[in-house]
């Protein structure tokens, strides 16, 4: 066993570093930070000495290196666009991202699950039908013009909720929280949704159709022959055993959901980390592009590596193949 | 036990009170200090929060400002500033000639950006306390013009934070914090968050505005500014996509406040010959200036404004606009719409047959890339094929310094307000030495001109110096030198009881701003 999470620990080490080498390989064709750090009255000399000075006349190789050993003491360098140690920033922008993903998780696991198994046990009313068919809108509309529309109906015609950002906050700590305030709360409300609604549907299908698979099963039957009442045969029986494969893709989306957050982050001008990945893009900060690009692959590499050890620990015949 | 602290709300979701104002900008200013970037988002909301020696009125004009008043010293040796007494900082020190010298000394250091403004100076000299001699190597009757954005800062405060010197790479205690002597100071600020402004109490004017607390808040995303504006989150944006204008002016809770900006927008040629470069401009089509002018006449740049920018901006004929000092009325004249000349010409130039490579920007003037296309449409109209490539401006700028075009796109602000400028770094034979030429990225180079501008950044009567002004526009006219398309519109935002004032440079003025 010890060996097996030797390996795979190894393993995720080098996919860590080739994604960090890929990243870098493409800093090249985001574009010139130098541009965006002088005016229009700079010279070529200014130019080339502020591109030494970054370091940013080097191949992209020993950019990278420099940016591992830099990495390896705690050091991701300071943003080009705020003059500010990036950890500094990310510490600082994480909170907005984890609480806006952690809010639409919860949403979309709660009413994934709960609309699911409505529709599979009402599979031929009325309101199982719309709500299958509404359904189909949060699968195909991307999520930025899901967006704009809730900003459009909630904020500027009916005038309930913010257009944009993330309310007051509260410090905790070195925590910035939106969860105690009511405007902090309010400004939850349509990014969460535009954030969860894709992966609300996505569980609520699959729990319907695994719902509807096990609820054909003779031991349902059974269960009905023997008397038992309707909440114990659809929850205690049916929905217990849809579940595994329901938790796999609750795990998988988990990452998608905080890589998804870009998009809504940016509609909203929500204060998280994807909207200073992509305000970072665009003025090319590369140490800020650098640092959130391998904050992600930790953070899915991580994810798969608990899987894996998971996964080996729940099945030995996984341990023996290895 | 945990320490509950409120903190900056973020966005107030609740309606602003009478004094209070939010305003929304797509681009965050980078850093606090006046010295670091030259750029416009950086200078125009600093120009709320520090003060130069003179400033600009709400016509663009040069008014007295920390400086009482001026004049030249000799003949043309310099200029001799008389400043302002009983001014403070906002940290309650005294203003007087040291922090004139110690900002001079740090704005023209070689970590700063704005050391070109200084380039014609040779010495700044401390009179007295109140009196300060800034001498010229050569005559520099536009001095006082061009140092509007030179922002003084305390000698005391720099020192004691450690911040003597502007850091662009690292970033220091200026970066973040601001001590002027501004109608403003920062009350708060996270970066590419919010930053929150309060009125200075000790400032030395009289206060036209009614504000208690201003909030700025960057969106970058123009549709959510858009509905913020219109659901009361903000009160003012900038800028109004061109193209919900119109929708918004239908809308009584808002107002569309439209102007004609600085900027002159232009195509540009790759003029050197093909031997002495590399890269895709390696052609040599654009040496002949028929081959620039068939282009000029092919272009129709009323139809343009009409349908890209919905009849919100106005023809240029040179590199300026009517707005600005050292415009040359005598070249008044555009170029003249002509397809048939413009097949013509490009025909006796030898365009006709050849692919030619434009290069354009799609996310830093108003609807570049759409303009692009149009440009494209109609050379193609005129019996051009040209192939356009368009690309964020982070590659742009790179693209260009490669060589690797036929044709560009550009667009130039004079900070300086007058006809000088352009010349300087778009007219000039490119020279790194003389600082010369920098954003002269096709290497347009005419003799006449490159003798003529020293001639006109040192004369002092106004008639000659125009004289000078209107042979370089001809000869740049004449010669193609670019084409100059159109002058940028500004399109600005706010809710309906807001009073505000629109200056050319697109700066965003809060003294002048009134919540009614």
């Amino acid at each position: 066993m010890l060996s097996f999470i030797v390996k795979r620990v190894g393993q995720s080490v080098l996919v860590l570093l080739v994604t960090g080498l890929v990243a870098f390989s493409m800093f090249t064709f985001v574009g010139d930070p130098i541009d965006n750090m002088l005016g229009q009255e700079r010279t070529m000399e200014d130019v080339e000495r502020l591109r030494a000075q970054l370091g940013l006349d080097k191949p992209f190789v020993v950019q990278y290196f420099r940016f591992l050993e830099q990495a390896a003491q705690g050091n991701f360098g300071i943003s080009y666009r705020q003059g500010r140690p990036v950890a500094e920033i990310l510490m600082e922008r994480a909170p907005a991202t984890l609480e806006l993903a952690a809010v639409s998780g919860v949403l979309a696991i709660v009413m994934g699950i709960g609309l699911g198994v409505f529709t599979a046990i009402r599979r031929n009313g009325v309101a199982a039908n719309l709500i299958m068919s509404i359904s189909l809108i949060g699968v195909s509309l991307p999520t930025f013009l899901i967006g704009i529309l809730l900003i459009y109906l909630f904020s500027v015609e009916l005038g309930w909720l913010p257009s944009f950002g993330r309310g007051e906050t509260v410090h905790i700590g070195g925590w910035s929280t939106g969860f105690l305030t009511e405007s902090g709360l309010k400004a939850l409300i349509l990014p969460a949704i535009t954030l969860g609604l894709y992966q609300m549907t996505l569980i609520m299908r699959l729990v319907r159709s695994e719902m509807l698979e096990v609820l054909r099963q003779d031991y349902i039957r059974f269960a009905r022959a023997r008397g038992l009442g309707d909440r114990v045969v659809n929850f205690r029986h049916a929905l217990k055993n849809t579940m595994v494969p329901v938790i796999t893709v609750i795990g998988l989306q988990l990452g998608s959901i905080i890589a998804f957050a870009i998009i809504t982050e940016t509609v909203f001008q929500w204060p998280g980390v994807g909207l200073l990945f992509i305000n970072a893009i665009q003025f090319v900060d590369i140490p800020v592009m650098a640092a959130y690009l391998m904050l992600i692959s930790v953070m899915f590499v991580a994810i798969n590596l608990l899987v894996d050890i998971l996964y080996a620990m729940i099945d030995p015949r996984l341990r023996a193949a290895s | 036990m945990f320490r509950l602290s409120t903190a900056i709300a973020l966005v107030l979701a609740l309606p602003a009170s009478a004094e209070e104002f939010n305003f929304a900008v797509t681009t965050d200013p980078q850093t606090m200090d006046p010295h670091a970037v030259n750029s416009a988002p950086v200078l125009g909301f600093l120009n709320n929060v520090y003060e130069g020696l003179v400033r600009r009125g709400k016509d663009m004009a040069i008014e007295p400002s920390l400086a009482t008043s001026w004049s030249p010293i000799g003949d043309g040796e310099g200029w001799r500033f008389v400043l302002r007494q009983g001014v403070t900082f906002q940290d309650g020190s005294a203003f007087d000639a040291d922090d004139v010298i110690f900002s001079y000394e740090r704005a023209s250091s070689e970590q700063a950006d704005t050391s070109s403004w200084f380039a014609p100076v040779s010495d700044v000299i401390k009179v007295d306390d109140f009196t300060v001699d800034i001498m010229t190597s050569a005559p520099n009757p536009i001095f006082p013009d061009s140092i509007a954005n030179w922002m003084m800062m305390d000698s005391g405060w720099a020192a004691a934070n450690n911040a003597e010197r502007p850091d662009k790479e690292q970033g220091n205690y200026a970066t973040l914090n601001a001590n002027g002597t501004g109608p403003f100071q920062i009350a708060a600020r996270q970066p590419d968050l919010s930053t929150v402004l309060e009125p200075h109490a000790g400032w030395w004017d009289e206060v036209e505005h009614n504000l208690t607390r201003v909030e700025m808040t960057p969106i970058q995303n123009s549709a959510t500014a858009l509905a913020a504006l219109l659901s009361g989150d903000v009160d003012f944006i900038n800028p109004v996509p061109i193209q919900d204008a119109a929708r918004l002016q239908g809308n009584p809770d808002v107002q569309v406040i439209q102007g004609i900006e600085a900027r002159v927008i232009m195509l540009g040629f790759d003029q050197q010959s093909g031997a002495a470069e590399s890269g895709q401009g390696a052609s040599d089509m654009f040496l002949d200036a028929r081959a620039r002018e068939a282009v000029a006449k092919a272009v129709n740049v009323p139809a343009i404004l009409q349908t890209i920018m919905r009849g919100n901006a106005e023809v240029a004929s040179q590199l300026v606009s009517p707005a600005m000092r050292g415009y040359s009325d005598a070249q008044a004249a555009p170029y003249a719409y002509d397809p048939e000349a413009a097949r013509a010409l490009a025909a006796e130039a030898g365009l006709t047959g050849q692919t030619i490579s434009l290069k354009c920007p799609n996310d830093r003037y108003l609807n570049d890339e759409a303009v692009c296309q149009a440009v494209t449409a109609m050379l193609a109209q005129a019996g051009m094929d040209v192939s356009l490539d368009a690309m964020p401006v982070s590659n742009y700028w790179p693209e260009l310094r490669a060589d690797n075009f036929d044709m560009y796109l550009l667009g130039w602000s004079p900070g300086t307000f007058d006809a000088e400028h352009p010349i300087r770094f778009l007219g000039s034979t490119p020279n790194e030495e003389k600082r010369l030429g920098s954003w002269n990225f096709g290497a347009y180079s005419n003799d006449r001109i490159d003798t003529l501008l020293p001639m006109i950044q040192s004369e002092i009567d106004d008639s000659v110096r125009q004289g000078m002004l209107d042979e370089v526009a001809k000869i740049m006219q004449d010669e193609v030198a670019y084409v100059p398309l159109y002058v940028q519109p500004l399109v600005w935002g706010a809710r309906a009881n807001i009073d505000v004032t629109q200056r050319p440079d697109n700066f965003f003025i809060l003294r002048w701003v009134t919540v009614n």
